[in-house]
């Protein structure tokens, strides 16, 4: 007697208020049809093992949907999700690295402020990238569960049923032709990392001594203050750089467009690189000591070299950047 | 029965679930009673189908239900509606068809068999 009651409180609790009491009434009368007139536990035992378990009868009754994101927006939510998180974990490490910049004192090596960044990155890029991922799906569900419309086709673009036409708003992108997502994260990264030696070259490009388990900073091998006199230029092409970055990210292949403004910026750049390198007064005067008592060699080698060897690979490495992405573009 | 097969079978049987259901409404059923009636046809239905399946077609407005609680159990009786009616009789030729083409089909596969034998 009792165990009617509770199966159908039991398929009745997982349903909306509304049908509660409707249900509720018919599952009895069914249940009680069922029952021969003169029954005993066992019978109602026999009926309810035939009615199944109340999790799946009520999940019969319920009309809304069991998942999360169905057939029509999981395409476009993995999509989002994947070109999503990379850059969420680009940016919060990138933020890290700043942040840690913008606090650095001059008391802690490189050695000791890279690790305690890697750490600290890692767990900041998992944290945000859970953050992202949650209220990207969280954002999903509700629009899953909030259109009207939904008839289980993936969405298209122009949110109309699939023609062959819409495959003339795609792009065909040939392999090589290709800039992979990766490419545009690691010239980000690489901006990210000359940019910070730039700011902070005097805590960061000098001589290091080996002392124990730590790495100690003795004097920085560049002048400061010479070095920050070409600030609103550098940040020109640090903006330009990621202009390009995004350029390249939003295309996702080498146009001819592209490789101009590729050479336009190399070209700057270089420029400017060795506008900056070929100041007098940028190495500094102890590390100049330092290094000519090290190698035994005069002052003047040792700047030609320095200065000429730096010129010489940045000029190859432009060279063949450039070159690269002109037969790239050119590529059917 | 292997795993597979109960999965495919269930998969089969799901669509015309509803046609059998519709055919038995013609005149009202209560739940039990459809059971019954499925059931002396030879079709055994899960009941944890039946039910929900019911709600759902009185929501789709192919069939109208009312309470009866002239007797000593109130019970709710299912009937199709004019509109339920005009689908089920499509939804019969539907059947009709694809079951003769498909036996076409099968008959065609089978003859192949007896020849290797």
């Amino acid at each position: 007697m009792n165990l009617i009651e509770i199966y159908i409180q039991e398929v009745t609790r997982r349903l909306p208020e509304k049908n509660r009491e409707d249900i509720a009434l018919e599952l009895q009368s069914t249940i009680e049809d069922m029952l021969p007139d003169d029954y005993r536990e066992d019978d109602v035992k026999k009926v309810l093992e035939k009615l199944g378990s109340p999790v799946i009868l009520a999940r019969g009754y319920r009309d809304r949907p069991m998942y999360l994101i169905g057939p029509r927006y999981f395409d476009v939510y993995v999509t989002l999700l994947k070109m999503i998180l990379p850059i969420a974990a680009v940016i919060s490490l990138i933020s890290v690295i700043a942040e840690y910049f913008m606090d650095y004192n001059g008391q802690e090596t490189v050695i000791n402020v890279a690790l305690d960044i890697m750490g600290y990155g890692i767990w900041q890029m998992i944290s945000v990238g859970i953050q992202t991922f949650f209220w990207l799906t969280l954002v999903f569900a509700v629009i899953e569960r909030t259109d009207k419309e939904n008839d289980n086709q993936p969405l298209t673009a122009s949110r109309k049923k699939w023609t062959p036409d819409d495959l003339k708003n795609i792009a065909y992108i040939p392999k090589k032709k290709a800039i992979s997502k990766l490419e545009v994260f690691g010239n980000l990264m690489w901006t990210a990392i000359w940019a910070t030696i730039y700011f902070y070259a005097d805590h960061l490009v000098g001589i290091y001594r080996g002392g124990g388990n730590r790495f100690e900073f003795i004097s920085p091998a560049v002048n400061q203050e010479v070095l920050l006199q070409y600030w609103p230029i550098v940040l020109i092409v640090i903006c330009l750089e990621i202009v390009l970055a995004i350029y390249k990210l939003i295309k996702s292949q080498w146009t001819r467009g592209m490789a101009i403004f590729n050479a336009v910026f190399q070209l700057i750049s270089s420029i400017v690189f060795i506008e900056i390198l070929i100041n007098p007064e940028i190495i500094t005067q102890y590390f100049i000591t330092y290094m000519t008592d090290l190698l035994e060699i005069t002052a003047n080698q040792l700047k030609s070299w320095i200065i000429g060897g730096a010129i010489f690979f940045f000029m190859v490495s432009a060279a063949f950047n450039v070159m690269d992405g002109f037969r790239k573009s050119r590529i059917r | 029965m292997s795993n597979l097969l109960n999965s495919l079978t269930t998969e089969l049987r799901r669509g015309t679930l509803t046609l059998a259901v519709l055919s038995q409404l013609r005149t009202p059923q209560y739940g039990y009673s459809l059971v019954q009636l499925l059931e002396g046809s030879g079709i055994s239905i899960d009941q944890s189908t039946l039910y929900p399946l019911l709600r759902r077609l009185e929501k789709q407005e192919l069939v109208s239900s009312n309470w009866d609680t002239s007797e000593s159990r109130p019970r709710k009786y299912y009937v199709l509606s004019e509109y339920g009616l005009e689908i089920f009789l499509q939804l019969k030729k539907e059947w009709i068809n694809s079951s003769k083409e498909l036996y076409t089909l099968l008959k065609v596969e089978g003859e192949e068999e007896n020849e290797f034998n």
